[in-house]
């Protein structure tokens, strides 16, 4: 009787765990190609995210090389601005009429030994 | 059961073959875009969203010896229509003329062109640029260009020279340097988005391109402007019709100022005419008359044909020579070698001739550079005219001797002048000191370069001592004097050829070139005035603008008077005790005697200095203020040689 009953028994038992090790296979299965799946849509997307993050940086560079032409434009300004100020034919004109300035007489001028 | 299955198998296979399909459709699809027709849509794809943007030269600065800009470049806008997208040309049209200052009727026929591009106007100012930009029209836009500007003005203009539109000198520094200046053109290509705005995705490399190499002149802005005034006012003040100025350091070479008239602003080229462009100094040659009696003098003294005190019968103003009459201004009897120069007596110079032959006097012409080009790196110097001496007829030996038959450029002039002021050498003259690239490398320099000896030292002192003579009582160029200094020069009043009928005109060019302090030459300057109708001569028209660019460029220059100063005519009754006291002070230390140490303490550096010229003592500054110390102490031994230390303060 005890025979009859354990060699059933043991049949159902080897099935089942090779039931389970069939179904552990294809969870280790599934879990990796989840995990692959995940890996490669991290990777599209980082791809996407620094794609994008790129083309960010070349409007904020573009929108600095604009910025900075400007200044240098400006800059370029401000010195012809400054060289025409200085410019003797100007000065000569200021110190004479708004100051009264004269050419100095002999002696006026003092050279330093 | 079995029924069942087969039905889900063959709906499997009806899928698979499907979605079999589907792929070999997507991968045919792909195949055909990708590598088919893959350049074709990928240049299609470029044109789109890529865009090649043109990075304009920049060219580099220019800036006179003390780094004062001469010419700077920035960038203006200019302004384009694309007429075929303009909507309402008439109110479009008459927007534009507003802002632009133009006549509607112009722009309305800009617009009407059937050409897909027009410029409706160039380089304008920022305000105009702004107002346009404001308008936001449909059609018409706007255009970066480089847009060449000069802060001084018309000062050097004619030497700077100028650049055309498209950025490329065409006269002057601007042209003869232009490879160096110029700078690089470049382009890049980068993204655009759908507004057509750049995203530099690529980075800005390809937009860093390096601008032109900045020319370092030898000009001093200070001189020049000086030499530009007052060659004006003599120019304007006698009627002339164009005149010259150079001043050069004679023993480098180096030119500190070139002035010409009619003047020429290099802003506005496009309106100005090619007479006010030229420049005279080195592209025009003219008969120098009496200054060239110099170059006979030369000769003379250093092939020891005739001696300083030689005399010579100048025949009382008319002499017969090889079939003409040479005359004098002023008739003159016997005259020494000195005085015949001292007041330029042409006779006399004839008979110096006769007694050197012509084929010494040549020789020395060349070795003076007449004939060939100074070489000096402005374009479009010419040689002058000079006759082999095989070719002068027996009058050319007397012509020549008086500067007639002879053309030279100014430039050659002064440095023959040069020469004998620095000793007897030919040196070339430059007017740019140094090329430097925008990181600061040295592409070019220019050193002093001797071209050759000309007469020995010994010569050109003894001729700077006979050209001091000129200017002093008695002779031609009085009015060259400048105060405090010795001045070595001689004048020149040159007939003009009459090329239309031959012979000479009564046109005359009046000039003057002389050096100062004539023992130990700083500045060697020539002036010519070219047809001047008021006053004529050299002496009168070309001799007071020396002496004041002389005067103004020793002050420049910071160069000592060798000879003692005269106190200035008080004009203020304020300073009369502080002078009283100097004058006091230094006389009452000349008292002193000349063994004790003279008191400076308590004056001021003016009056200290005044002090120590009037009783030539020698001193060094420390400080500055009044005196408070002085080294050695007043009352102790004095020695000449001796150097007073004076520390101020306050």
């Amino acid at each position: 009787m005890a025979s009859a009953v354990s060699a059933p028994t043991r049949k159902v038992a080897g099935v089942k765990r090779e039931r389970w090790q069939r179904s552990a296979g294809s969870r280790w299965r599934i879990v990796f190609g989840v995990i692959l799946g995940f890996a490669l849509i991290s990777v599209v997307l980082a791809h996407v995210w620094l794609r994008l993050q790129v083309v960010r940086m070349g409007y904020v560079l573009s929108t600095t090389s604009k910025l900075q032409t400007r200044l240098e434009q400006e800059n370029r300004e401000l010195k012809f601005e400054l060289a025409t100020l200085n410019s003797p034919e100007r000065l000569d004109a200021l110190a004479r009429q708004r100051l009264g300035l004269v050419t100095p007489e002999r002696g006026q001028v003092v050279v330093l030994p | 059961m079995r029924r069942t299955q087969q039905r889900h198998h063959r709906r499997l296979v009806g899928a698979k073959v499907l979605f079999l399909g589907l792929f070999l459709a997507v991968g045919g699809r792909a195949f055909q875009l990708q590598i088919l027709q893959g350049d074709k849509l990928m240049r299609l794809g470029q044109r789109q969203h890529l865009k090649e943007w043109i990075v304009l030269p920049k060219r580099g600065a220019l800036f006179d010896r003390a780094g004062e800009p001469l010419a700077l470049s920035m960038e203006s806008q200019s302004v384009y229509v694309r007429p075929h997208r303009i909507q309402d040309a008439d109110k479009v049209s008459q927007n534009l003329a507003q802002i632009l200052g133009l006549r509607a009727v112009d722009v309305q026929q800009k617009i009407a062109s059937e050409k897909p591009f027009v410029w409706i106007k160039r380089q304008l100012s920022s305000p105009e640029a702004e107002k346009i930009q404001a308008l936001n029209l449909e059609g018409i836009g706007m255009f970066y260009e480089p847009n060449r500007l000069y802060p001084q003005g018309q000062l050097a203009g004619q030497v700077i020279g100028f650049v055309g539109r498209d950025s490329e000198g065409l006269e002057g520094i601007e042209l003869k340097y232009n490879d160096y200046i110029r700078g690089e053109t470049g382009s890049s290509v980068s993204e655009r988005d759908a507004l057509g705005r750049r995203v530099l995705v690529q980075g800005i490399e390809g937009l860093q391109i390096p601008p032109g190499s900045d020319v370092h002149l030898t000009l001093d802005t200070s001189i020049q402007h000086i030499a530009e005034k007052e060659l004006e006012a003599s120019i304007v003040k006698n009627r002339a019709k164009a005149g010259v100025a150079i001043v050069v350091d004679p023993h480098t070479g180096e030119v500190l100022a070139l002035a010409n008239y009619p003047s020429f602003d290099p802003n506005h080229y496009a309106q100005q005419s090619a007479a006010q462009k030229r420049n005279r100094a080195v592209t025009d040659s003219f008969e120098p008359g009496s200054t060239f009696k110099t170059i006979l003098a030369a000769t003379a003294l250093e092939e020891e044909v005739v001696g300083k005190e030689d005399m010579f019968y100048c025949e009382m103003g008319q002499y017969h020579f090889a079939g003409k009459i040479i005359h004098d201004t002023h008739p003159s009897g016997w005259l020494s070698f000195a005085k015949i120069l001292q007041v330029s007596s042409n006779i006399g110079f004839t008979k110096i001739a006769e007694k050197v032959k012509k084929e010494r006097y040549f020789k020395y012409i060349e070795k003076f550079g007449f004939g060939k080009v100074t070489g000096i790196d402005v374009p479009g110097e010419v040689p002058g005219l000079l006759r082999r001496a095989d070719r002068w007829s027996a009058i050319d030996l007397a012509t020549h001797a008086f500067g007639q038959g002879i053309s030279t450029t100014p430039m050659q002039l002064v440095m023959a002048y040069a020469a004998i002021a620095n000793g007897g050498i030919l040196m070339r003259p430059f007017v740019t000191r140094r090329i430097v690239s925008p990181s600061g490398e040295v592409l070019l320099e220019n050193q002093p370069h001797v071209v050759r000896r000309v007469v020995s030292e010994k010569t050109a002192k003894l001729l700077a001592s006979m050209l001091r003579d000129v200017t002093t009582e008695g002779g031609t160029g009085t009015m060259a004097n400048v105060e405090g200094f010795d001045v070595a020069g001689k004048t020149g009043t040159a007939q003009k050829a009459d090329t239309a009928h031959g012979g000479y005109s009564k046109k005359r060019v009046g000039s003057f070139v002389g050096f100062v302090p004539a023992n130990d030459p700083r500045l060697v300057a020539l002036v010519l005035i070219d047809e001047p109708e008021a006053q004529v001569y050299g002496g009168v028209v070309a001799a007071p603008v020396f002496r004041n660019i002389a005067q103004a460029a020793l002050n420049r220059l910071s160069v000592a008077p060798d000879k003692a100063a005269t106190i200035p005519a008080v004009t203020k009754q304020a300073d009369l005790p502080a002078r009283q006291m100097v004058k006091r002070s230094a006389q009452a230390a000349v008292n002193v005697g000349a063994d004790a140490v003279p008191d400076f303490t308590g004056l001021s550096l003016r009056e200290a200095l005044e002090k120590a010229q009037a009783m030539k003592v020698k001193v060094r500054l420390q400080g500055n203020g009044y005196v408070v110390r002085q080294t050695p102490a007043a009352g102790g031994h004095w020695n000449d040689e001796e150097v007073l230390v004076l520390n101020l303060q306050g």
